[in-house]
């Protein structure tokens, strides 16, 4: 049992910036833009996060900081990919590179400083002292409640039960038809892309405010990937990806309880684990979904830049 | 391309004496593999001296204690050049990084970490710039390489250990199983046994000698499986402050960074390279400097255990000083046989003492430590 509650009470906060990540990639590639410059914007945010908590120690100006970043650099890439229609796939990785680079720069003399202030532990009332569950859902700091259950219920609802939310698909899906139906495609596009942008870089803030909690060189170490892959094995649901980001929480934490149980398995083989994770994640999707006739498919214009011109 | 099928005897002698002309020529080929010649004098305001850092030096550990070598380096000779590069990654980036290093002069390049050939691959080709690699394992004659006696104060740390811990389970957050930290971890436990019989240590290895996240993760693990003692060989501070939040014991490496974790912290295994640094790069200066030597600088000298915390009990406190200072005074050894490997076989006879250089290539376990055998 406390094996369990070990493993869950790491995995909910190791999966927390995969999830955080990976719902900002929902966003964006709902409206048909694949953002690969999440590993950038972590590395931005996470930098963002540690350089404003040691001019004032708050970790929510922290995290707020890291989103606004996020937002200007998801504008710039928006700018790029929406407006002047460039390919989507260089720019992100142009935004990779430029995002962990500028981070490292910036963030030299931080680097390996822990965290002025961290997110503080928020221990729910009774539900806390439940067995098994308790100390793993119900005593995590307020980013993880935030993460797990507010935003993408915000986003899920705003995608399924709402207009509006139809013609954000819609633009996904057909920018051409949503265009003919009055829908400002560019528009649309513009915002959420900013906005997934934001998150992702958020999720580089919860990474150095939350969980590690400090800023150094590779600190991202990848996630900004996995959190691109979580999106595909999601579904392209918000839930699916908070789903998939648990579940990689987990069998990360697994490779390190293995090794304090002493399980008779090589420890370069247990951290091999999150990747060959990512690798499964990709693969299962394709003929998973299909058989079990889920709709899980990818927003058919996604990656596709929008001339109107060209219709 | 030399055509040997059709080689007649007048190319026969010209490539013969091609060879005898190169080799006198090329002096090196000739010449015993130390020679105990100096490298020639420098003058301290022609002096370039590089330093290679394997991460930042803002992270308050090993690196952050080569850079105040370094530093102390720079107070005695102001007037020399200095070279910094820190995060020097693993990789063909290394060779580049001290390549440029001599051409921008360099007479004297020290790395702070062990990077084997991809430094030998540099210090073959520029014979005149002296070479000094931390935890290396080559000489030659601009090749030296310099380590710290750590088997020593870690063993203080473990009776310590051995004291503090009630359930009698060690943790051990482990980079590599290199032999620093088959050294390191059989150490403590042998310190931990002489007060504690029963007790074992448990590592996890995370890969890497700087990843908080991994180290904190590792340490949340191991508590979780019972451990009650941290110890570890990392360059930051992340299971020390796991150790403070779940109310256990940690010991930790590099620097005292009791503020992490005041309640937890027991003491850390201290590095002081000022001294050493000075005094290598003064005879490099003066024209003293020969390759070829293995320096293992011993506790009290580079290496040793830090003030004890805050919460360590004085008697705890007072029996582990007491074993420091037989070692110290007495020349106590404690790594002496019988030694019986994880699998039970006898590797140190009765009555043998482990000699310095064997403590420094220890690439097995004790019995007791798990999780490191490959």
């Amino acid at each position: 049992m406390e094996l369990i509650t070990g493993i869950l009470t790491t995995a909910v906060l190791a999966g927390g910036v995969l999830a955080l990540a990976a719902l900002g990639e929902v966003l964006a590639e709902r409206v048909g833009v694949f953002n690969l410059g999440v590993e950038g914007l972590m590395a931005l945010g996470g930098v963002t996060g540690i350089i404003a908590v040691t001019l004032y120690p708050n970790p929510f100006f922290g995290f707020v900081m890291a989103l606004l970043v996020g937002l200007g650099f998801g504008a710039l890439f928006a700018l790029a990919t929406v407006v002047f229609r460039a390919n989507q796939v260089l720019c992100g990785l142009a935004l990779t590179m430029l995002g962990s680079g500028l981070a490292v720069t910036i963030g030299k003399s931080y680097s390996g400083m822990p965290a002025k202030a961290t997110f503080e532990k928020i221990i729910v009332p009774y539900l806390s002292d439940l067995p098994i569950v308790g100390r793993a859902f119900f005593s995590q700091n307020i980013l993880v409640y935030l993460i797990y259950l507010i935003i993408p219920a915000v986003i899920s609802f705003m995608l399924f039960r709402t207009r509006h939310g139809m013609n954000v698909r819609a633009v996904g899906e057909n920018p051409a038809a949503a265009d003919s139906a009055g829908i400002p495609v560019t528009l649309i596009r513009f915002c959420y892309v900013t906005i997934g942008a934001a998150l992702g870089a958020g999720a580089g803030a919860y990474l150095t405010l939350a969980f590690v909690p400090s800023w150094s060189d590779g600190v991202v170490a990848g996630r900004g990937w996995i959190a691109v892959a979580l999106v595909i094995f999601a579904g392209y649901r918000p839930f699916g990806a908070v789903f998939g980001a648990l579940l990689f929480g987990v069998i990360t934490a697994i490779g390190y309880v293995g090794q304090a149980r002493n399980w008779p398995i090589s420890p370069t083989f247990l951290s091999m684990l999150p990747y060959l994770g990512t690798m499964l994640a990709m693969i299962l999707p394709v003929f998973l979904w299909r058989r079990l006739r889920l709709g899980f498919t990818a927003p058919a214009g996604l990656g596709v830049p929008f001339f109107r011109d060209e219709r | 391309m030399i055509d040997f099928k059709n080689m007649d005897r007048r190319r026969f002698m010209g490539l013969a004496g091609m060879t005898a002309a190169s080799s006198l020529i090329l002096p090196q080929f000739g010449r015993p593999a130390f020679g105990a010649t100096p490298l020639a004098a420098v003058k301290e305001e022609d002096a370039v001296i590089g330093f290679g850092h394997v991460g930042p030096i803002s992270d308050e550990g090993w690196t952050w204690s080569h850079h105040q070598g370094l530093e102390a380096v720079k107070a005695a000779f102001p007037k020399a050049k200095y070279l910094e590069v820190e995060n020097v990654p693993f990789s063909a980036d290394c060779t580049r990084i001290y390549r440029q290093m001599v051409s921008d002069g360099a007479n004297m390049i020290i790395s702070t970490s062990n990077y084997g050939d991809l430094i030998y691959e540099v210090s073959d080709r520029a014979t005149d710039v002296a070479f000094m690699e931390c935890d290396g394992h080559r000489k030659a004659d601009n090749l030296s390489y310099y380590y710290i006696q750590h088997w020593f104060p870690t063993y203080v740390a473990g009776v310590a250990a051995g004291l503090l811990s009630k359930t009698g389970k060690l943790g051990y957050v482990a980079s590599f199983p290199v032999p620093a930290v088959f050294c390191g971890t059989n150490a403590f436990l042998m310190g931990a046994r002489t007060v504690n019989p029963e007790a074992t240590l448990q590592t996890v290895v995370i890969n890497s000698w700087f990843d908080p996240q991994g180290a904190k993760q590792a340490g949340t693990a191991l508590i979780d499986n019972g451990c009650d003692f941290l110890f570890g060989i990392m360059d930051e501070a992340a299971y020390l402050q796991v150790a403070q939040e779940r109310g256990v014991w940690a010991a930790m490496w590099n620097t005292d960074i009791r503020r992490y974790g005041p309640d937890a912290y027991v003491t850390s295994i201290v590095l002081d390279w000022n001294q050493y640094y000075v005094d290598q790069v003064r005879k490099r200066l003066a024209g003293e400097w020969t390759g070829g030597e293995g320096t293992l600088l011993p506790m009290g000298k580079g290496i040793d255990r830090d003030a004890w915390g805050a919460k360590v009990p004085a008697d705890v406190a007072a029996k582990a000083d007491a074993v420091r200072d037989r070692i110290l005074n007495d020349g106590f050894n404690p790594f002496v046989g019988e030694i019986k490997d994880v699998d039970g076989n006898v590797r140190v006879t009765a009555g043998e003492t482990m000699t310095p250089e064997a403590l420094y290539t220890w690439d097995w376990s004790i019995e007791g430590v798990s999780g490191l055998k490959v």
